[in-house]
């Protein structure tokens, strides 16, 4: 197609009819054959109607509808301003912790209610489909799913997909020849690059509405602004070479020129809200609370680790994925507690994953592991909560640690409140409920409040360390976050010459994540140049058989995590140098 | 009231009238629905409801708010019911066709002389539409559309006075011919929105011409760019970008095309006394107009200067115009004693200050140049 300007400017006619719809004739064929029913329901029609008009985005309407969500001005101002005067197409490069995922639900409430969008697609790294899916449905009441097959672009109106699996064939072609009403793309400083197959990819897409959502538009140099915003609107900060004729002051393309004047640009199809001094989250003190296992724990824990190093470099070479797994989960088990380990160790006597000899090894362990009645840590937990009047939330990673520490805390005079992924929606209510009013401990696993509102509380304690930094980083998030005014306490309790010991050499000497705002640690991770998850490269670590080998093993990772906060600090400094007037500070 | 205050009782009010119980527990409501209606609401025969987010979980209530499905089942049920519904307006005396003449502007200070020919009863329409203007997006408004099958003329009626005096006759028996009042009416709701439509159609493709004249300017100059650096260079690199610019201006042109629907929503039929009288204005010209007790207009009169049919009027010089256009040069040869202007009297509707009345010679002048450009 090519079209003059002129003639796609140019309607049909001169003018614009109003189309009746074919069903008032129905209505016309109908009405006064019978009696109608009644002056009242007449009067209800008209307000039914009347209700359910839509005039303009003249105010949010899909505040009153949100589930947990507390609302705040800077939030709606920027719907306001994308929906008014970007038309639906706009970068929300908030700064971490600002709430990017709460505007662009907002922003597709608003426009579902409204009529506006039906088929909506939300591109996402593939570790976070789940919880794209999982917010859009607690929070805003929408029914998204997780792309699984080819028939889900057909199926599914309102889909999640990981953009890596969206932008191979065949599912590229399906996405394509969808006409999307709303493209949501979350960490879209992963399209910095207009060559990468991930650009094309997204600009391929056929859609009326577009966000595109990054704390970081600049990651290294200018370009990568430019191949952002050329996606979503292109002419808006002219073309390629113009551009960089007149906003790149450096040959290496890091150094931005006229800035006043690109900001001005920017603002037009960017919305930055950063955290004004009256909006910076409380500090957060970090609470570390290393333990000695008992001499019964040691042997097990050591015991239970020679076999995972055993069956991991086992002489066969041959491990399944599901045998490296389960080794996996058992070495994060005994991190946990005896209790977690025991029944997993019971699972595997009966395994075809391992041999005869194997299991043996499995049986005993499991005897050992069961004949431990109590662990220290969970002597540790009880004393630490003794001595505080706050109320806490408790992590595990496990249920049977969970309902071990129940008991525990219980028997400690705790008014305890329990929360997993199994209990029903009403149940998970009535546990915050409970936990708000009466309840002292929220004792919880993964699962444990995902977009609740928990702010009341302000201590978290990790009994237990998930190998996943950012599942750390999202229990912390849970209390600090924006509506927390108080100083937070996260308590790490982690036992000596562990996997955890190492997790906390890395995470906390080496790059201070406990003083990370909620979100910088995935874009500290993210500049790893590792394609390996941080399990696996714990995993790889923790079962070199050498101590020597370990140590420099864990060294290096150190050193490549310190360099990847560095460089994010970096990143985080040349934003703020070109952004920094794009939006004004939010306050308090 | 509130927005969330209507909104509750509307819901409520729409359970009630299909016959449900509704106990209120605040936050929680508990509904009990006849059988009949369970299956519009894809409901059990009881169940809670609240009005509260946060209280979603407590006994699987439902959510009422903007957007929830809940409240789009009970929209839908109301919209579908209520469709047709008899009333009747009553007078108490004869002195509506007085009034109603004061009003229109020809009250009897104006020198226009009224004879009643006849007293009777008619059955007016009321349709109800909803109009939707659609492009990247929505604005609706909802429209009341009078038509008098006697007269054959239709007008828009504003929705705060549209219940006023009314009596609910649930069980009469009418037989309308809703077909040609259904054309009258929608023929006024063209000309009600034409402004609106229009305003809107022009907003919607200057933001058009905006985006293609932008997207063209990218690719051109993108394309002239490319080939200065390399005139000898791929002419595959070219096609893909001219490909690229037309997949994104049939984007532009499918975001931006506006549109514009009406649905008729409900139909009131309104019995109401009529007269069919007779005026004769100063200069001796007699006008056969009638009247009707519910809506008290002139019906049967044309302005002389823009054969609108709408007044209030004035009369002058042996005829009428409407007071929204400019006094004629017959007009201000008017011998005197009679009425010099069209500024409204006291006691009428427009020396109230009616909005529709622009008073003045410069509203008059506004009015009349806002009308020229009108298309």
């Amino acid at each position: 197609m090519s079209l003059p300007v002129s003639e796609a400017a140019r309607p049909a006619d001169a003018s614009l009819s109003l189309q009746f719809d074919d069903a008032d004739a129905d209505l016309l064929a109908r009405a006064f054959r019978t009696p109608g029913d009644g002056p009242r329901a007449w009067a209800l029609n008209g307000e039914a109607h009347r209700i359910s008009l839509i005039d303009g985005f003249d105010r949010l309407l899909a505040w009153p509808t949100l589930r947990g969500v507390v609302r705040y001005p800077h939030q709606e101002r920027t719907c306001l301003r994308v929906l008014r005067e970007m038309r639906g197409r706009a970068i929300l490069a908030d700064e971490v912790g600002l709430g990017k995922t709460i505007e662009a639900g907002l922003l597709l409430k608003e426009y579902t209610i409204r009529g506006l969008v039906r088929r909506a697609l939300i591109l996402t790294p593939a570790s976070l489909t789940g919880q794209w899916r999982e917010e859009m449905e607690s929070k805003f009441e929408l029914p998204f799913a997780v792309l699984r097959s080819v028939g889900d672009w057909e199926r599914r109106p309102l889909l999640v997909a990981s953009i890596d699996t969206a932008k191979r064939d065949p599912h590229r072609v399906w996405a394509q020849r969808t006409s999307w009403d709303l493209v949501i793309v979350d960490e879209a400083h992963r399209l910095k690059n207009r060559l990468s197959v991930n650009w094309r990819f997204v600009a391929g897409l056929s859609k009326k509405y577009m966000l595109l959502l990054t704390a970081t538009p600049v990651q290294n140099d200018m370009d990568e602004l430019f191949n952002l915003v050329s996606l979503l609107k292109p002419g808006a900060l002219h073309t390629y070479d113009r551009f960089v004729e007149r906003y790149v002051g450096s040959a290496d393309g890091r150094v931005p020129a006229h800035v006043p004047e690109l900001r001005d640009r920017l603002r037009d199809v960017m919305v930055r809200n950063r955290r004004g001094i009256a909006f910076t989250l409380p500090p957060r003190r970090v609470h570390s609370l290393p333990v000695r296992l008992s001499p019964r724990e040691r042997r097990l824990y050591d015991d239970v680790t020679e076999f995972v190093r055993d069956a991991y470099w086992s002489v066969s070479g041959r491990m399944s994925w599901a045998a490296r797994l389960t080794l996996i989960v058992l070495q994060r088990e005994i991190g946990s507690s005896t209790f977690a380990v025991a029944e997993t160790l019971n699972r595997l006597t009966q395994s075809p994953l391992f041999g005869a000899a194997e299991r043996e090894r499995l049986e005993a362990l499991r005897d050992d592991a069961r004949a431990i009645p109590s662990n220290v840590k969970a002597d540790h937990l009880a004393g630490f909560l003794r001595s505080s009047d706050e109320k806490a939330l408790v992590f595990t990673q496990y249920l049977r640690t969970m309902h071990y520490l129940k008991g525990v805390l219980e028997g400690d005079g705790h008014r305890v409140v329990i929360y997993h992924g199994g209990l029903p929606p009403a149940a998970k209510d009535a546990a915050v409920r409970s936990f708000r009013g009466e309840g002292q401990i929220f004792l919880s696993t993964e699962a444990g409040g995902e977009g609740r509102n928990l702010q009341f509380a302000r201590t978290v304690v990790n009994y237990d360390l998930p190998w996943n930094p950012l599942r750390i980083e999202q229990r912390i998030g849970r209390v600090h976050r924006l509506g927390q005014t108080r100083e937070v306490h996260v308590v790490n309790l982690w036992a000596q010459d562990t996997v955890e010991a190492y997790l906390m050499e890395l995470l906390d000497r080496k790059i201070h994540m406990f003083e990370l705002v909620v979100g910088e640690l995935d874009l500290i991770l993210g500049t790893l140049d590792e394609r390996r998850s941080f399990e696996d490269m714990m995993m790889e670590i923790w079962t070199l058989r050498q101590a020597e080998e370990r140590r420099a093993a864990l060294r290096r990772l150190g050193d490549a995590l310190v360099r990847a906060r560095d460089q994010y600090d970096a990143m985080r400094e040349r934003n703020d140098e070109v952004l920094r007037d794009v939006s004004d500070e939010v306050p308090a | 009231m509130s927005d969330a205050e209507a909104l509750r009782r509307f819901v409520l009010d729409t359970l009630a009238d299909v016959g449900a119980t509704v106990s209120e527990a605040d936050p929680l409501s508990w509904i009990q629905v006849p059988e009949r209606v369970r299956s519009d609401l894809e409901v059990p025969s009881t169940f809670a409801i609240t009005f509260d987010p946060d209280r979603v979980g407590d006994f699987e209530a439902e959510l009422v708010a903007p957007g929830s499905y809940f409240l789009e089942r009970i929209v839908a049920l109301a919209a579908s019911r209520g469709r047709w519904d008899v009333a009747r307006f009553d007078a108490a005396d004869a002195e509506w066709i007085q009034q109603s003449l004061s009003e229109g502007g020809l009250g009897s200070e104006t020198g226009v002389h009224l004879e009643t020919v006849e007293l009777g009863e008619t059955v007016l329409l009321l349709f109800s539409f909803r109009v939707t203007l659609v492009s990247d997006e929505k604005r609706e408004r909802f429209h009341l559309i009078a038509v008098s099958p006697t007269t054959g003329s239709a007008w828009e009626v504003d929705s705060a006075k549209a219940d006023s005096g009314l009596t609910a006759l649930p069980q009469a028996r009418i037989e309308p011919d809703l077909q040609a009042a259904y054309r009258l009416g929608a023929e006024k709701l063209r000309e009600t929105t034409r402004e609106a439509v229009g305003a809107f159609r022009a907003a919607s493709l200057g933001l058009l011409e905006e985006e293609v004249r932008r997207i063209f300017g990218y690719f051109d100059r993108t394309i002239e760019e490319i080939q200065a650096a390399d005139p000898d260079g791929s002419q595959d690199l070219l096609r893909a970008v001219r490909g690229e610019r037309d997949r994104r201006l049939a984007e532009t042109v499918e975001r931006f095309d506006p549109k514009a629907s009406a649905s008729l929503c409900a139909i009131r039929a309104i019995q109401v006394p009529i007269a069919r009288v007779r005026l004769r204005l100063p200069q001796g010209r007699g006008i056969d107009a009638t009247l009707d007790a519910w809506s008290r207009r002139v019906d049967g009169l044309a302005c002389d200067v823009c054969h609108g049919i709408d007044g209030p009027w004035i009369p002058y010089a042996g005829a009428v115009r409407c007071v929204r256009c400019p006094p004629t040069p017959a007009e201000s040869a008017r011998p005197r004693g009679r009425p010099r202007s069209d500024t409204p009297r006291r006691g009428t509707r427009d020396g109230r200050g009616s909005a529709r009345s622009p008073r003045g010679s410069t509203a008059r002048s506004r009015a009349a140049s806002g009308r020229r450009r009108a298309p």
